[in-house]
């Protein structure tokens, strides 16, 4: 089967063992993949949108350099974020710097089909909310981002940020029950 | 089939996602219709969902760009690396026929000070009151999860 322009066609599985194999195309279409969770992820660690862009250039340079090792164990998204996440603590670490919190200079993804008065009147809750999971502690937020934005089980969750299944679960539902409480205010 | 308030709470995310088949999104809909806790909880998140941040346009050629440039160089031909190590050779000769009386190298303190693990993501932790979990046994993580659940038992539908 040939690659499209983003490799749409096909699983991440077949993409990998295409670009274990050297093929170009399939690198390209595993980064358009999952370039936006990546970001995201770098930027809930870093906090800084330009800081993120060289953290996920950072983890897929790394990723690809050790996909040889690759052996699907996990799903290659979740491998992917867990380098993303290493390589963003790993930036602060250098910099000697803390997380700062920017979302103001990053635009939402563009959401189709929604009435544009529809997303003007929730623009104001749905950036209260965002600010408001930035406040969350570190752990807290990335469980609730990475089951609500990306969509990972609490077991993948539990890898990327760390800790065990039952803490990811944890975390998330803490984090959620925080939020809530937050908004309701 | 009811669907109860826990089993409905895991879900919410991939409903707001748009990541349920069509039956088990109904399950969870017809859910929501009857109980108010889970609905508020949806609607944060659904705010949280159309509101997740994008790569920058640009960033996928800009990695592309890095990862091709990384697998070229480590794709050099026989010829780059025997220059390396002619070169490598050449500093470790440079390097022996200096004196051996050559005065020792300080390694700056603030190095091995800066070496430390994540000591902000304590921090962090510790200002915003997170509780430490990793620790904690299955039972303990269980009993957690229930306190935490107290808010979402409006009934099952």
């Amino acid at each position: 089967m040939r690659i499209g322009a983003a490799g749409e066609a096909l699983s991440d599985a077949e993409l990998v063992r295409r670009a274990q194999e050297g093929d170009e195309l399939a690198l390209g279409a595993l980064v358009e993949r999952h370039q936006d969770a990546a970001f995201r992820v770098a930027l809930s660690l870093v906090g800084d949108p330009d800081l993120a862009q060289d953290v996920v250039q950072d983890a897929f340079v790394r990723a690809f350099r050790a996909l040889g090792g690759f052996r699907g164990d996990a799903a290659f998204r979740t491998w992917l974020l867990t380098i993303t996440a290493n390589a963003a603590r790993g930036t602060l670490r250098k910099r000697g710097r803390r997380r700062e919190s920017s979302l103001d200079a990053v635009a939402p993804v563009a959401s189709e089909g929604v009435d544009p008065e529809e997303r003007a009147v929730v623009g104001d809750e749905a950036a209260r909310a965002r600010a408001m999971l930035e406040k969350l502690p570190e752990k807290q937020r990335l469980a609730v981002q990475l089951r609500v934005d990306e969509g990972l089980s609490f077991k993948e969750i539990g890898e990327v940020i760390g800790s065990s299944e039952g803490a990811a679960r944890v975390n998330y539902f803490h984090g959620i029950h925080r939020l809530r409480e937050w908004m309701e205010r | 089939m009811n669907v109860r308030c826990e089993t409905a709470r895991e879900m919410i995310p991939d409903l707001v996602g748009g990541r349920l088949s069509g039956s088990e999104a109904s399950r969870i809909t017809a859910h929501l219709d009857t109980c108010e806790a889970c609905r508020a909880e949806a609607d944060v998140l659904r705010l949280l969902f159309t509101s997740r941040p994008g790569a920058p346009a640009g960033l996928a050629l800009r990695v592309r760009g890095a990862v091709h440039r990384d697998r070229g160089s480590a794709r050099r031909p026989w010829w780059g690396l025997a220059a390396a190590a002619v070169a490598v050779l050449a500093l470790g000769i440079g390097v022996a026929s200096r004196s051996t009386t050559a005065a020792r190298v300080t390694v700056p303190e603030f190095v091995a000070e800066g070496s430390g693990a994540s000591i902000w993501l304590t921090d962090d932790g510790m200002i915003a009151g997170a509780p430490a979990l990793d620790g904690l046994s299955d039972e303990a993580l269980r009993a957690l999860l229930d306190e935490l659940g107290s808010g979402g038992t409006g009934g099952t539908a």
